[in-house]
């Protein structure tokens, strides 16, 4: 049986970290978790999430929820924890997978097959990147990377002690702008594969 | 001058962090408590008989605090020793009876009474809610009727959201019908000497006539939503049966008495004089003796961040009092009612609902209890109608909205864990109609029966 692989990849808004997730996912012929992961949690559990698809990666309001004995009102949490109970069941299975932010460098820190990277990007490429892909000026790219960025950091700080984006909690942060897109990926396979032997 | 500034401060600062959730309630309480005694009660007041008082520890070294023989007119200031111990005991013995699967084997047994039929399910669900919560606090009524609605749920193939918000605002109504039913009722009735009966009487009469209406408004708007999917057929050998539900037969039959002994007791406590604290004691006593073997883990499982949320906040509170803030916001509501008893009662009601629609509802009931003896004192008006009026309002309005009351919470996050995530619109929709119907029928009910 293959050896089980999971990569977690954090990703700065235009840094094609998606699209590295993806390649990454390819090459080594495993299933990629992003937006698709509500899809899958609803199949499982014969329930419909479409109208939660807003919800998904956001922080939590502290204003509209309340926590009693550790349970929350809040759909943000707990839409979160069932992507995260989701994912432990994967990872408990033994399946290999690559699964795009969600806090996924946190909650599957304990097994000891996954492999977490962030990516970043220099300024001036993420809003050439950001335009380029949807037609956007460059006040606009802008504006929506600082909004994005804001978003992720919020979410992910909301439900993790380490920041987001803090090389400390990931396994290598690496800047896509120096080798582009497949020379990250590359790189990463090497490094996926080494830590694999 | 200075100690009521500063006892406003730490008050309205209690409310932002308990809101804002960034440090546990029961902490926040604590160290704004621990202020209140610095601040107001020492540098403010220079009064140690106020901190005292407001600390009340006397009273548990009192016969009353524990036997009473005659009428009491209760006590408001500072730590509600007797609401402390009360709860503790009761969550004891909720404990135990979970312990057994009590509450599982009930919800099972009830469902197979009514062979697994959707809407037989629904409203007996709800009736189970409101009186299960009459006795058990609303948490764990919830806790585990959710998550038997949900399991009868994906085998029946029916939406689990409209029982489950069904059986929220029912164990909110439940909550109100007695003394022991929600925090706010012990609180009142403890503080101003009201027995069990009273509130039965009194609440319990507003919340059985609210249960027939409340019944008859979510059968209507959910009649469509709870039809099952009858396109496969349903395996119910997959469902538990109510026995194989129960953990420990010996336990299950001894947890019985002790629930129907605390019952009796809680009905009885006028004539017999036992004290609610004393009640307490004795439940939480013989629910240990006899599962003696799982003590300290009961005793662990207990919920000490509510106790010690209760104890500062009853120092905090007893800060407004002892500086006479809440006289003059007692003066500012006589004032604007104009002396005028239905007024009034229409002030304290809705502004009970909305406020605890949103903030904890525990602080606010604390609050308005030396409010409404101030009013009833100054303007002659019935204090145990202000007092079903707060208990009323404080009790109902939290269901208007997810985070009104604790009921809610614990309902939305087992229903959402489950995958079957609810929205605050989607909730709203459907429950403030109901809190505002519910609110309106007791105003008027206290309107005709009182005034």
């Amino acid at each position: 049986m293959e050896k089980q692989l999971i990569i977690s990849v954090g990703r700065e808004y235009g840094s094609g970290g998606h699209e590295i997730a993806e390649k990454l996912s390819k090459h080594y012929g495993i299933q990629l978790f992003d937006h698709n992961l509500l899809d899958e949690i609803a199949a499982k559990k014969n329930v419909k999430m479409d109208h939660l698809k807003e919800l998904d990666e956001r922080h939590k309001n502290l204003l509209s929820s309340r926590t009693v004995r550790g349970l929350s009102n809040s759909p943000e949490e707990n839409l979160l924890y069932l992507q995260f109970d989701f994912l432990r069941d994967k990872a408990d299975a033994g399946e290999s997978f690559v699964i795009v932010g969600r806090c996924s460098e946190t909650i599957l820190k304990q097994y000891d097959s996954m492999v977490s990277i962030f990516i970043l990007g220099d300024r001036d490429k993420r809003i050439e990147r950001i335009m380029r892909l949807y037609h956007l000026t460059e006040s606009q790219a802008v504006k929506k990377i600082r909004e994005k960025d804001i978003q992720r950091r919020r979410y992910h700080n909301s439900f993790c002690v380490r920041r987001w984006g803090d090389c400390r909690n990931y396994d290598i942060s690496l800047n896509s702008s120096r080798l582009g897109i497949d020379g990250t990926v590359k790189l990463l396979t090497e490094y996926i594969d080494s830590r694999r032997k | 001058m200075f100690a009521q500034v500063v006892a406003i401060i730490i008050f309205i600062a209690m409310f932002v962090f308990i809101v804002s959730e960034i440090v546990e309630r029961h902490v926040v309480s604590l160290i704004c408590a621990l202020l209140t005694i610095v601040f107001v009660f020492g540098l403010g007041m220079h009064s140690m008989s106020a901190i005292l008082e407001t600390l009340n520890l006397r009273s548990i070294f009192t016969t009353e605090f524990w036997y009473l023989s005659g009428e009491t007119s209760g006590s408001s200031t500072g730590i509600n020793w007797e609401t402390i111990l009360f709860i503790f005991g009761m969550m004891v013995m909720v404990e135990g009876m979970a312990r057994v699967g009590f509450f599982r084997w009930l919800c099972m047994r009830i469902a197979r009474l009514v062979k697994y039929q959707v809407i037989p399910l629904f409203i007996t669900f709800m009736i189970l809610s409101t009186i299960l919560a009459m006795f058990i606090d609303s948490i764990t009524v919830i806790l585990f009727l959710a998550a038997v609605t949900i399991e009868l749920a994906q085998l029946l193939k029916f939406n689990p959201i409209p029982m489950i918000l069904s059986e929220i605002f029912c164990a909110n109504l439940g909550g109100s019908a007695t003394m022991c039913g929600d925090p706010p009722n012990i609180i009142i009735g403890t503080s101003l000497g009201y027995s069990f009966t009273d509130f039965v009487t009194n609440t319990g009469v507003i919340a059985a006539v609210s249960l027939i209406a409340v019944l008859l408004y979510f059968y209507l708007i959910f009649r469509k939503e709870l039809r099952a999917d009858v396109s496969e057929p349903v395996d119910y050998s997959s469902l538990p049966t109510p026995e194989s539900t129960i953990t420990d037969k010996k336990g299950f039959a001894v947890s019985c008495v002790i629930f129907a002994a605390a019952i009796a007791l809680l009905v009885t406590h006028a004539q017999t004089g036992l004290t609610v604290s004393t009640i307490g004691c004795i439940v939480a006593a013989a629910t240990l003796i006899t599962s003696w073997k799982y003590a300290v883990d009961l005793l662990k499982k207990v919920d000490y961040n509510t106790l010690l949320f209760f104890i500062g906040l009853f120092v905090v509170i007893g800060g407004l009092e002892q500086t006479g803030i809440l006289e003059i916001m007692a003066a500012f509501i006589g004032r604007i009612s104009g002396g005028n008893v239905m007024v009034m009662v229409a002030i304290i009601i809705w502004l009970s609902a909305v406020v605890s629609a949103f903030v904890d509802n525990i602080p606010f009931a604390t609050t308005m209890i030396p409010i409404i003896k101030s009013l009833s004192t100054t303007y002659g008006v019935d204090l145990s109608m202000l007092a079903w009026t707060l208990a009323m309002g404080t009790d109902i309005g939290g269901s208007a909205t997810p985070i009104g009351a604790s009921a809610n919470v614990v309902g939305i996050a087992t229903a959402s864990r489950e995958g079957y995530v609810i929205k605050w619109g989607q909730y709203c929709k459907k429950m403030m109609p109901a809190t505002v119907m519910v609110v309106l029928i007791a105003m008027l009910f206290i309107y005709f029966r009182y005034l």
